[in-house]
């Protein structure tokens, strides 16, 4: 690799030796390359084609199906709890939890971010604690938050908007640095108040790097949808997985997460979609 | 001279043992267990070096949850498993990726091991026997466990519905007892272990021992099919638990007096093995004392019910029943 690299650098050495001299020669367009997009088939192919070899691998006898359940076992535990209704019932019962929590902690992260991005105070006090906090495992928490909040809606709510929080209220404030200063000098020279600056320069400045935050929130509010329905929860996909995992329901465990697969998959297009929204200006 | 004589005996056997382990190039085996004086039997063999004398080299792994071994049972990362059943080890057993060859722990009246425990709040209010949790809030660690089958054969013996009862798996101890100490259950089903810090600190109220109401076998000894097929170890290895089991009853569960075994010149020596391997002081292992059988049986029966139990509530796949499960050739039934 490296002697290739060399060549590449040397490479316009000997043109202009030889544009001295000869006669100038047609050269392939060179700024092809570094702009991947994704294709619009070849992921689903690819994911059948896993699927066909998982399917193949197990009827074949090549893993135990207790360690890897196939997947139309999957698809047959899916279908059981599709139409038995239990379905549903985890799906709203998750839903509202991960809705809510997400809603709670991106309101509270939005403006705790938007304070430390435009506060000398907030900064310096709110970094120290967002740094101190941030890492403290949600988990190791839940007796304390059982004794706080009991174990109804409150604690599971609690528990996801907590650590949606903490990551939006970082790229808020990531996001309000990396608005460029000359524009906020500029409006600042035209003598626009202070709200307007924050509502027509910061906010929409700072909007690509909140939503590309909305991306991360959004899967970890689904990642600890499981941990909130670990507090005494009957319905929901995250008990619904733990008990499938208590009683050695490996096929059911593989459903349920199959199931919050798609609700990523499903929250990832809804993010793209307000991307084109909120920032067709780009 | 009795001692002399009792040391060339020893040295005697030791040299038999170390001449049969040779023969049988040492019958290496792992044992998954729990550090809980449920497994009392494991830790005296151990220590006291019964499996060495019957010609085998055990090893024993320690596990913090009762699933996970019959999961390590079933992967081959160990060779026995003795802890409680749980629907999880059901629904591997139901597979065929394991077997129950003998019992463990039971429970039984006299002997506390799992208790109902009302909040300070419900008890004032009227919850003053394990009868009346009919209807109430109950914390438990897992749907489909010891704990939550306790409940449901408590329900059987008063007739009322299970279903009436607001299950909240709270998936862990600690969770559980945080719920009750925080009036947010009014009850919770609990090992003694758990309970009693809770009860000093005046954070609950005793109901009931499970063993009184409602005894059952809780837990037993399995092994996976491939273990099964060296007869040699299996039988030499529940040989020296049922020697050790038969010990542990004559002597710790014989001075059981009120929930608690005595501390005396006897019982001494095997509390204080117990207390080694559970970490335990020994003043806390004898109110902590699990009934065995001394001949190592099991209720066969009982454990037909559980599993139709958990079948009946979904928690364990149908179609097969407690036949499926046990190496007939091992198990000695009640």
């Amino acid at each position: 690799m490296p002697s290739a690299r060399f060549f590449m650098l040397e490479r316009p050495a000997q043109d202009t030796r030889s544009d001295a001299s000869e006669a100038p020669r047609p050269v392939a367009f060179r700024g092809e390359g570094f702009t991947p997009r994704a294709g619009r088939h070849s992921g689903w192919i690819a994911l059948a084609a896993v699927i066909a070899l998982w399917q193949l691998a197990d009827s074949a006898g090549w893993i135990n199906p207790l360690f890897l359940p196939p997947p139309s076992a999957i698809a047959m535990a899916m279908w059981k709890l599709a139409t038995s209704g239990a379905l549903w019932q985890h799906v709203y019962w998750s839903v509202m939890r991960i809705g809510s929590g997400w809603i709670i902690g991106t309101i509270a992260g939005i403006i705790v971010g938007f304070a430390i991005g435009l506060s000398t105070l907030a900064r310096s006090v709110g970094i120290t604690f967002i740094s101190a906090l941030f890492p403290i495992p949600k988990i190791a928490l839940l007796p304390l938050l059982i004794l706080w909040l009991g174990i109804g809606e409150e604690p599971k709510i609690a528990t996801i908007a907590l650590g949606v929080f903490f990551s939006t209220a970082i790229s808020v404030y990531s996001g309000v640095d990396a608005v460029p200063r000359n524009l906020i000098r500029m409006a600042q020279s035209f003598n626009v108040p202070f709200h307007a600056i924050v509502r027509r320069v910061i906010w929409p400045g700072a909007l690509p790097s909140i939503l590309a935050g909305f991306r991360i929130t959004a899967s970890v509010a689904l990642l600890l949808v499981v941990s909130a329905e670990m507090i005494g929860a009957q319905w929901g996909i995250g008990a619904f997985v733990l008990q499938a995992g208590n009683l050695m329901q490996t096929d059911q465990l593989l459903a349920g997460v199959v199931i919050l697969s798609l609700f990523g998959l499903a929250v990832g297009k809804l993010i793209n979609m307000l991307e084109a929204r909120l920032l067709h200006w780009r | 001279m009795k001692g002399m004589l009792r040391l060339a005996l020893a040295g005697l056997l030791a040299l038999a043992a170390g001449g049969t382990t040779q023969a049988n190039d040492a019958l290496k085996a792992k044992i998954g267990v729990l550090r809980l004086s449920s497994s009392a039997p494991v830790f005296i063999a151990q220590d006291k070096g019964y499996f060495k004398e019957a010609g085998l080299d055990i090893e024993l792994k320690f596990f913090d949850a009762a699933q996970p071994i019959a999961v390590a049972v079933t992967s081959g990362d160990v060779d026995f498993g003795i802890t409680a059943f749980t629907a999880g080890l059901y629904n591997l057993a139901g597979k065929g990726t394991l077997k129950v060859i003998g019992g463990m722990s039971r429970e039984k009246a006299g002997y506390p091991l799992i208790g109902y425990f009302a909040s300070n709040n419900a008890y004032a209010s009227g919850l003053k026997t394990p009868k009346d949790l009919a209807g109430k809030r109950v914390a438990v660690t897992q749907v489909g466990s010891s704990f939550h089958y306790s409940l449901g054969l408590l329900a059987d013996k008063y007739k009322f519905k299970l279903a009436d009862v607001k299950v909240l798996p709270l998936q862990s101890l600690s969770n559980a007892a945080a719920a009750l100490k925080g009036e947010t259950v009014d009850a919770a089903l609990l090992p003694v272990s758990t309970a009693r810090p809770l009860m000093e600190t005046g954070g609950a109220k005793f109901l009931g021992w499970v063993g009184d109401e409602t005894p059952w076998q809780l837990g037993a000894v399995f092994a996976s099919p491939k273990t099964l097929t060296n007869a040699p170890l299996v039988t030499k290895l529940l040989a020296a638990l049922v020697r050790a089991d038969r010990e542990y009853h004559d002597v710790i569960l014989a001075s059981v007096k009120d929930g608690k075994a005595e501390i005396n010149d006897r019982t001494k020596p095997l509390l204080e093995i117990i207390a080694k391997y559970t970490n335990l002081p020994v003043e806390q292992v004898v109110g902590n004392c699990a009934y065995i059988d001394p001949d190592g049986k099991l209720d066969v029966k009982n454990v037909g019910n559980q599993i139709e139990w958990l079948q009946e509530q979904g928690f364990v796949d149908k179609g097969f029943s407690v036949d499926a499960i046990l190496a007939k050739e091992y198990v000695k039934a009640d």
